[in-house]
């Protein structure tokens, strides 16, 4: 991929996305980058891979996103893409409170295994299935829906509460009306840290190696990391 | 997670290596019957029985290729094997070994076929072959033709006169001494035979076949064609022009009627050929089954497809679930997928062999594969080929932990750091993980990666040649395309540079490329050409060993990985354990059950392989079971995560040490068959290979562990998860509160839940207090021994028995002031009685003063009351003079009762009386017990309650310590405990306290009102046959226990019932010339190997039992000579483990405890002291059973009989 000439600096920023099957990762990542959202005919094998460019005023933001599959023993292989993520999207369905708790377990397991700057949004999805749905405003939306015998199981307030003590970012979405999504990816790339953006992979590589080896301290991943040493800038 | 690796090594130690088992690791060391299953791509029913070398000849009629001979026909030289029903022929080589290269297996058929059918020959399933000749030749001594029913309906008299009837005939020549032709010749006949029957499954068989249309006689021209897939009904993928379908099919037709067609078809160069240049649709399938070997897995068993939709039909599943969720996005491009009868064979094939392989269920990319296979052949055979690809080709991809398909990837990954380090290297300064990029092709073949036309062409070399094949196709893309990914910097550039090259596939190779014959050559042929010549290194067998080589990282990365999930999904409950507990608990959990599974497996492996080898030849074929299909590990996929109660004393004989059984190695009964049967006692299996145990000690079974298992089973599952362990444990170690870990216990005796434990309960709880403390107690014990006055005082220690009173002992009297204590604070379970019960108590507490009573006098003269002679255990017995507890006695509520007689210990120093007239003492004690407890009186049921509990113990300072540390601490989560085996042999070297020495241990579950059974009398005939061992045990007891006898206490009864199980233990396992040791007084014997089946009964002296073995030193070191040497020396603590046939007791105390009345204490103590001493079998039993007339004693000296009998 040829550096984009465009004035603003661009950079990539690998971004994971993870949490229970079913949950609507794939369609949140559907929304986000084609502004659609159908079933899911794309046979996905370990993970899909796709990309979407985010502007931001100061600068252009290209996601590299890797849709991880569903099925629940493809979780063995997350390692492999979430390794050098900078970014994570931990998706729960709130209609579905088991899916927060697998929620829970894939924040656990990046901020112990992921890199260690990695930037993780929790996201409640499918929150037109609460009374409220999207359309109303944030949080007040999420309070007032518990108690009117809507689909939703999982309040506003517990999920918040859980992210702000983890420090995540914290959106309820929903991918079929669009509602949030885009906000989510931005505020993501509003709070990647400017260091860790490379620019343009190439030259970047100083970053990139400086990332390798913080890659090598903390993963336990299936990587083979004494191949990795050999690079070791 | 090294512990694992280290099982696996432990279980070969099991292993005999001549025997030629080698089981735990099938891959390091393939068996010959798995390496020639995947030669020939046979079943794993099919071992090599006999193998020659031989000569192929193929008459000219249907030669193809092949050394050309004006007279033979076309000859290749090779090997022909015969199994249980195939013959085969290779001229490859390399089947059986594994260092087989490229070069050894390619003589014949070019450079890139290294393994599997690719050499040239044939695999003949015998219902294949029609008649077998031997041929009279100058030439050949031993030459067979061979003619097969190709082409030949059963009907053959119609067949005569067919014109186009050529009959497949060939002609073998062995090469081999007379005597080896003659063997093998002999076993062809013999499986000829016994295949005739399977002639007609062939035909069923081949009649799905497409060559059987395709070659069809004449008469049969309008039949219908069988089921070559969807491709039939929607066009197979592919311009047929472009891939020359007519011409391959030709081709095809030809070397078919030439070689013979799917069961008898020849290999010769040709034949793999024509597959690397594409095989024509409708043979597609048929030739991927042949070649896959699934042909065979479907003649084996024609209708399993079918059964299995019909056994299931209607039922549902995750599985289904999960391929309901896929059906739609399988191959959705191609039209038969978009369409009903696609989506349901694609469904019913996928549930099918999601019900056949309930471990691997369903796994999303096989939902692709499938999809493909459908195309081109029917559901029967998808299914099949499924099978095959699932089990041998790529082991492990679609398992619940997918380790296959990460191991591949690091193979992958090193193979292209190997081939091409400048990538590679690329790759890593980038911070590309390639398997992002590789790992789809791999998992689905590459028909998700490459346009499906040219996935297929892959999948024909891949069934054909094996995994290798996906190996060697993805380096030669990453060659191919080496100049772009060095200029792609991240997973976005490169995916799009593959992306593309998968895109122009079609296109030429060479565009610019001034040559037509260059430009006509498409990215495809390129890639195919470097696939196979630039990267004919990579064999089969080097694949092998990178597997090997990188299988224990794979699996130890998915390993921390399910353990990092397992813990953190462990429950609210787990945050009261530290993570390096649970850490710890998870391993030893897994632990457990992969051990036991392994040994499982050997154990039957090994039991199989004798079965087989004393009935057949091919032992060696026998042994080898599961072909290859490793399971256990966690990183293997699904194991069991469920722990049975045996399991479960397994693992917390890994923790705790009152959880080992005090005997070694006793063959592990379940708890079904040990209560049935059990009665037979502790036969040996003289092979220790065989324990259940593998190489550590047997767990201890009681009622406590039981108790703690049925706890812990929150859902009464009779299963316990590691959540419910973690659970479990959590409330004894998590809080470490005293009162919460009071609670738990009461709990645990709570059956009904109702706040209340009842007499049994009260009972039960100090036996298993006992239990628990019979190897000394954890934690910090405070030194002082204030709770009880002791009249031996010595320096007190927590390992115990050093001088005076060790803290087991004390422990032992806080037990008894434990019972006394409840019963003297119970509720009567009925108010209405109270008054009554309560005054019977004081009245029946006051006559058996001790002071008063005349009677009583007996029990308070230890030397009146010891029962037995000296020499024997029955000093256990012996009473001292009553001291009351200070402290009990001050925490007795003010009333006019006269104080229960307490429990007081004796002065270890009380001698032992020689000369004693037992049976009169005895019948003196019973008596005078009959009248002393009142609190044992079933007709005044009594209760205690939660606070009276926590009250009882807070009054003993020990107990209240038990209860505060030593139970908790006695939980080792982290360290463990010392090796197992060194916890039982170190009996002699390290004794174990007190307790266990006196015969306490043996947890068994054991109801009190069982010991009421041997009686008295009938004991008292025994004693006469008593053994040194034991009575040196119940010496110990002696002065340790008077009071509680006097007290009427059980528990009494109880410890001495165990000194009898010790005894009997004893008996059943001393050698005769440990006896005569023991006899001689001499020392030092310190091998359990040697007590076998000792006749007891001899009469040793007392001092010469103090010179005892193991107790010697111990004796010296406790400074209280007589008595403790006599525990150690009797050793009863080792044996009480045998008397470890716990469940059987169980039994017996159910029966018993009915009809035995529970307060009678002479009947407890006589029978106690009848089966302790009632030696040397069945005849002491007789007069156990005989001694008494009651029921419950009848019983119970049943018991003992058939125990002993046994
Ligand atoms: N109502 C509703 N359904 C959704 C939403 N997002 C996804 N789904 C549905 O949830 C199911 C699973 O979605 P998918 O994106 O495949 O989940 P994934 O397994 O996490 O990738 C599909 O049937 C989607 O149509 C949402 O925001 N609202
Ligand atoms: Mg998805």
């Amino acid at each position: 991929m040829a550096d984009s000439n465009a004035p603003k600096p661009s950079s990539s920023v690998k971004l994971v996305l993870l949490g229970e099957a079913a949950v609507g990762k794939s369609s949140l990542v559907l929304r986000f980058v084609n502004n659609d959202f159908q079933e899911n005919k794309e046979p996905t094998i370990g993970a899909a891979f796709l990309t979407q460019k985010c502007n931001l005023p100061t600068r252009t933001i290209k996601f590299e996103i890797w849709d991880t599959a569903g099925q629940e023993r493809f979780a063995s292989l997350a390692p492999m893409y979430y390794r050098n993520a900078q970014a994570a999207l931990v998706v729960y369905d709130l209609t579905k409170p088991t899916s927060l708790i697998k929620a829970k377990h894939w924040v656990a397991e990046l901020q112990r295994q992921a890199s260690p700057g990695i930037v993780i949004a929790l996201v409640g999805n499918k929150l037109d299935l609460t009374n409220t749905g999207p359309g109303g405003g944030g949080d007040a939306d999420g309070a007032g829906a518990e108690d009117s015998g809507d689909a939703r199981k999982v309040t506003t307030e517990e999920a918040k509460t859980y992210a702000e003590e983890e420090g995540l970012l914290f959106y309820e979405t929903s991918a079929k009306t669009g509602y949030n999504v885009t906000e989510v990816f931005t505020a993501i790339a509003n709070a990647i840290p400017e260091t860790s953006l490379k620019t343009a992979r190439g030259p970047g590589a100083s970053h990139a190696g400086g990332r390798a080896e913080e890659q090598r301290v903390n993963l336990n991943g299936p990587r083979d990391s004494n191949a990795k040493e050999a690079c070791a800038c | 997670m090294q512990a694992f690796s280290s099982f696996v090594q432990k279980a070969q130690q099991l292993l005999d290596p001549s025997q030629g088992l080698n089981l735990s690791d099938s891959d390091r060391n393939p068996s010959k019957a798995s390496l020639f299953q995947s030669q020939f791509r046979l079943p794993s029913s099919q071992h090599p029985l006999y193998e020659i070398t031989a000569e192929l000849t193929i008459p000219p009629a249907n030669a193809t290729q092949g050394d050309r001979d004006r007279d033979r026909g076309y000859q290749y030289a090779g090997k022909l094997h015969l199994s249980e029903a195939f013959l085969c022929f290779s001229t490859t080589p390399s089947s059986f070994l594994q260092s087989a290269s490229t070069s050894t297996s390619s003589i014949f058929t070019g450079q890139t076929h290294g393994s599997g059918p690719s050499g040239n020959g044939f695999t003949f399933p015998l219902c294949s072959i029609r008649r077998v000749e031997r041929l009279h030749s100058q030439n050949f001594q031993f030459a067979l033709s061979i003619s097969t029913w190709n082409g030949i309906s059963q009907d053959a008299a119609k067949e005569k006169d067919r014109k186009d009837l050529r009959e497949q005939r060939i002609t073998i020549q062995l090469a081999g001494s007379r005597q080896a032709c003659e063997r093998f010749c002999d076993g062809l006949k013999k499986g000829l035979r016994a295949n005739v029957g399977n002639v007609g499954k062939m035909k069923q068989v081949t009649a799905e076949c497409y060559s059987e249309y395709l070659l069809r006689p004449e008469d049969k021209k309008n039949a219908i064609p069988p089921d070559a897939g969807l491709g039939m009904l929607f066009k197979y993928p592919g311009d047929p022009k472009k891939l020359r379908d007519r011409a391959k099919m030709r081709l095809w037709a030809e070397y078919l009627r030439d070689n013979g067609r799917n069961m008898t078809l020849l290999r010769q160069p040709t034949f793999h050929k024509l597959i690397r240049v594409g095989l024509p649709n409708r043979l597609r399938g048929e030739i991927w089954e042949l070649t896959s070997g699934s042909l065979y897995l479907r003649l084996e068993n024609p209708t399993l497809y079918a059964d299995t939709l019909s056994k299931f039909s209607g039922k549902e599943s995750l599985a289904i679930d999960e391929i309901e969720k896929d059906l739609n996005r399988s191959l959705p491009e191609y039209p038969g997928f978009q369409s009903d009868e696609g989506i349901g064979r694609l469904r019913r094939v996928l549930t099918a062999y999601s019900w056949v392989n309930a471990d691997v269920g369903y796994c999303q990319a096989m939902n692709i594969v499938v999809a493909a296979l459908l195309i081109y052949m029917s559901e029967a055979q998808a299914f099949f080929l499924l099978s095959a690809l699932c089990d041998r080709f790529v082991p492990g991809y679609y398992s619940t932990t997918m380790y296959g398909t990460l191991l591949d990837q690091k193979v992958f990954e090193s193979l292209v750091e190997k081939t091409m380090p400048i990538l590679w290297e690329h790759l890593v300064k980038s911070d590309v993980q390639l398997s992002v990029v590789s790992l789809p092709w791999f998992l689905s073949l590459y028909i998700n990666s490459m346009p499906l036309v040219f996935a297929f062409r892959v999948l024909d070399v891949f069934f054909v040649e094996g995994p290798k094949v996906l190996f060697q196709v993805g380096l030669a893309i990453l060659r191919i395309n080496g100049e772009e990914l060095l200029d792609a910097a991240d997973d976005g550039a490169f995916i799009s540079v593959l992306k593309s090259y998968f895109a122009s596939l079609d296109e030429s190779a060479h565009p610019k490329s001034e040559n037509p014959k260059l430009r006509a050559v498409t990215k495809f042929q390129e890639l195919m050409v470097v696939a196979f010549k630039e990267f004919s290194g990579i064999t089969h067998s080097s694949i092998t060993e990178l597997r090997l080589k990188n299988k224990d990282a794979v699996l130890n990365n998915i390993e921390s990985f399910a353990k990092r999930t397992a813990i953190r999904n462990l429950g609210p409950d787990s945050k009261l354990l530290s993570n390096d507990e649970l850490g710890a608990l998870y391993d030893r959990f897994y632990g457990v059950l992969y051990e036991r599974q392994q040994r499982d497996r050997i154990i039957k492996q090994e039991l199989a392989r004798r079965a087989k080898s004393s009935r057949s030849r091919i032992a060696e074929a026998a042994s080898e079971g599961g072909h290859g299909i490793e399971k256990g590990r966690v990183g293997l996929g699904p194991s069991t995560s469920l722990m049975d109660y045996d399991a479960f004393r397994e693992f917390l004989a890994g923790i705790c040490k009152w959880a080992i059984s005090d005997a070694p190695s006793t063959p592990r009964r379940d708890a079904v068959t040990e209560k049935e049967k059990g009665f037979y006692g502790s036969f040996r299996r003289s092979d220790s290979l065989l324990s259940p145990w593998g190489a550590g000690s047997e767990p201890a079974d009681h009622e406590f562990l039981r108790r703690l298992f049925q706890k812990w089973d929150t859902d009464s599952s009779s299963a316990l998860t590691l959540q419910k362990v973690v659970s479990g444990l959590a409330r004894i170690k998590g809080k470490r509160d005293i009162m919460g870990t009071i609670n738990y216990f009461f709990e645990l005796y709570d059956d009904d839940g109702d706040g209340k434990v009842d007499r049994e309960g009260i009972l039960r709880m100090s036996e298993a207090l006992l239990f628990l403390s019979r190897r000394g107690l954890e934690g910090t014990l405070s030194p002082s021994n204030s709770t009880l006055t002791l009249s031996g005082e010595g320096a007190n220690n927590d390992q115990g028995d050093v001088l005076g009173q060790p803290v087991s002992e004390r422990f032992l009297g806080s037990v008894s002031a434990f019972i006394r204590r409840c019963f003297e604070y119970a509720d009567p379970d009925h108010p209405s009685n109270q008054d009554s019960a309560v005054q019977e108590l004081g009245d029946k507490l006051a006559s058996t003063d001790l002071k008063e009573e005349p009677e009583s006098e007996q029990l308070a003269n230890p030397d009146a009351f010891a029962i037995g002679d000296d020499d024997d255990e029955d000093d256990l017995l012996a009473m001292d003079s009553p001291t009351s507890s200070p402290k009990a006695a001050a925490q007795r509520p003010a009333s006019n009762q006269p104080p229960p007689p307490t429990i007081q210990l004796n002065s270890p120093t009380t001698q032992l009386s020689p000369g004693d007239d037992i049976a009169a003492r005895r019948r003196v004690s019973k008596a005078q017990s009959e009248k002393a407890n009142i609190a044992l009186d079933p007709s005044n049921p009594l209760h205690i309650t939660l606070p009276t509990f926590r009250m009882v113990v807070l009054a003993d300072e020990l107990l209240e310590q038990f209860f505060e540390s030593a139970f908790p601490a006695s939980f080792h989560l982290i360290d463990g405990i010392a090796g197992p085996t060194s916890a039982t042999t170190s009996t002699a070297a390290s004794p174990l306290t007190t307790f266990s020495s006196l015969g306490f241990g043996a947890g068994r579950a054991a109801n009190p009102a069982a010991a009421a059974a041997g009686q008295g009398p009938a004991a008292f005939g025994a004693a006469g046959a008593a053994v040194a061992g034991a009575g040196g045990a119940g010496r110990g007891l002696r002065g340790v226990l008077d009071n509680i006898v006097t007290d009427g206490m059980r528990v009494a009864a109880e410890v001495r019932r165990r000194m009898e199980e010790a005894q009997r233990e004893l008996e059943r396992n001393a050698l005769p010339g440990q006896q005569s040791q023991q006899q001689r007084g001499s020392g030092a014997r310190d091998d359990e190997d040697d007590e076998d089946d000792e006749e007891l009964g001899a009469p040793p002296g007392a001092g010469s039992a103090g010179g005892n073995g193991k107790g010697a030193a111990a004796a010296a070191a406790a400074g209280a000579a007589g008595r403790y040497a006599y525990a150690y020396g009797g050793d009863a603590e080792r044996r009480s483990v045998r008397s470890s046939d716990r469940d059987l007791l169980t039994g017996a105390d159910a029966e018993a405890s009915d009809a035995a009345p529970v307060g009678d204490v002479p009947a407890i103590e006589g029978g106690v002291v009848g089966g302790g001493l009632g030696e040397g079998g069945s005849s002491s039993v007789g007069v156990s059973g005989g001694g008494r007339g009651r029921a419950a004693e009848m019983g119970t000296g049943k018991v003992v009989g058939i125990e002993f009998d046994g």
